[in-house]
């Protein structure tokens, strides 16, 4: 049965109904209409659905929305807007670092995280900062200096 | 995947509210808390008719104690915390914990927890090969009250444990070694993000003469329904001074008591070639832990 929560995404409290079994993935998507964070592989092996709780990197397939009630999400779409982005988002334009876009979103929330803790991680520190996304473009290279340049500025 | 047996969600406050939904909803019931494994049972068809979920983390158990004789770790201890811990951090005894949250990515981090990671009681695991070589016990909250559980009888098969009806795990209870103790884990993964092909854990307890007086060797990923006590290597270890000949005669002997499986990410030949090389890098990398 559903039952009524209040999620707090970017920094909106939305009052919402979920069912008990549906993940935060699914209540940004599908009932709130934020589309940024990706359904992928929806078992936490691809992490282009990494949203923030709290600050902290989840997989938000993984995550129930039952679970998130009392706490903060972020997502890209409170990253920032066309006519203020992060510097993550920025990045990822001048450093080409975006082929067919499916991974971005979930890697530039892991990437929040990283460069939020540690803002000046070396090569080795972003790898391993994105370690739990995957690029089937392959395009790990050009994310990676995005990062750093983002990292940089 | 959408459990969508699912009717009810709890996040109860304390134990005692914990085991009485386990007393009601039996069966039924599935505690959570970080999440990170429930895909995985599900997809193995091990969550079938699971219609209420009892979610612990609010019930007070994510501190980690350090005592004079045991370092007792809430169950929904975040893997991020243990990172944060000096203790895990510094103890050379408390390295094979430290090795294997070395390895999972940050989303997993944030929000797996050390008591999914026991009563998932899933043999591809890696803290369970770590807390099985430092000798822990499950800690178990029931309707009688909390109990101690050896981890090598709390795991009791394939992604089955020895908890009772209405029993669930509260805490892991590591007991602190004599000095000169030092342990480690490898783990061998196709990528950043899998579940083991291998891994090992040892710890390791030296004399005045820097001979072995104790030795706990265990190897998982596949190696059995559990991960696997190597008694043949830690015999061989025992009394033994711990250099490359011992290391590698504990290697073979490793190898030779495992019967692994075989599936899509090894077969079991290489497993059981990789668990030689794996006990012997864990024990190069304990021994150069003691103090």
């Amino acid at each position: 049965m559903k039952q009524i929560i209040q999620l707090d995404v970017n920094d909106e409290v939305h009052e919402i109904a979920v069912q008990p079994y549906d993940s935060l993935l699914r209540a940004l998507r599908e009932t709130l209409g934020l589309n940024a964070s990706k359904r992928g592989c929806d078992s936490g092996g691809c992490g282009c659905c990494t949203v923030l709780l709290d600050g902290k990197a989840v997989y938000s397939c993984m995550t129930m929305a039952m679970q998130v009630k009392d706490r903060k999400v972020t997502t890209v779409e409170g990253l920032g807007k066309v006519a203020g982005l992060d510097p993550i988002q920025q990045a990822f334009i001048d450093a080409d670092a975006v082929q067919c876009g499916y991974c971005t979103c979930g890697i530039m929330m892991a990437a929040k995280q990283l460069l939020a803790e540690n803002p000046n991680p070396d090569e080795d520190a972003i790898r391993k900062g994105i370690s739990g996304n995957l690029c089937r473009c392959t395009g790990y290279q050009k994310i990676i200096e995005a990062i750093q340049l983002a990292s940089e500025r | 995947m959408a459990l969508t047996s699912v009717e009810a969600f709890h996040s109860p406050a304390d134990k005692a509210s914990v085991v009485q939904l386990l007393q009601k909803h039996e069966d039924n019931a599935l505690i959570v808390a970080g999440g990170t494994f429930l895909h995985g049972l599900a997809s193995r068809g091990l969550l079938t008719g699971i219609e209420v979920l009892i979610d612990i983390q609010n019930s007070g158990l994510d501190n980690i104690t350090i005592n004079t004789d045991n370092v007792v770790i809430g169950a929904t201890t975040r893997f991020a915390q243990l990172e944060t811990s000096q203790e895990i951090a510094q103890e050379a005894w408390l390295g094979a914990v430290k090795d294997a949250i070395a390895y999972p990515p940050i989303q997993i981090m944030n929000s797996a927890t050390v008591g999914g990671s026991i009563a998932s009681s899933c043999p591809f695991f890696d803290l369970p090969t770590s807390f099985l070589a430092l000798n822990g016990a499950a800690q178990a909250h029931g309707p009688d009250g909390s109990r101690d559980i050896p981890l090598e009888e709390f795991f009791s098969g394939l992604f089955e444990n020895s908890l009772a009806p209405a029993e669930f795990v509260t805490a892991i209870k590591l007991p602190q070694p004599p000095a000169n103790s030092a342990s480690a884990f490898i783990k061998l993964e196709t990528n950043a993000n899998d579940l083991a092909i291998v891994n090992a854990a040892v710890a390791l307890t030296l004399d005045a003469e820097k001979k072995c007086r104790q030795a706990r060797v265990f190897v998982g990923g596949g190696m059995g329904e559990t991960p696997v006590r190597a008694s043949a290597a830690e015999n061989l270890l025992t009394g033994a001074v711990v250099d490359e000949d011992s290391i590698a005669g504990a290697g073979e002997a490793a190898k030779s008591g495992v019967d692994p499986i075989s599936d899509h990410r090894a077969s079991a030949e290489y497993r059981a070639a990789m668990a030689k090389v794996l006990v012997e890098k864990a024990l190069r990398k304990a021994l150069a832990r003691v103090d």
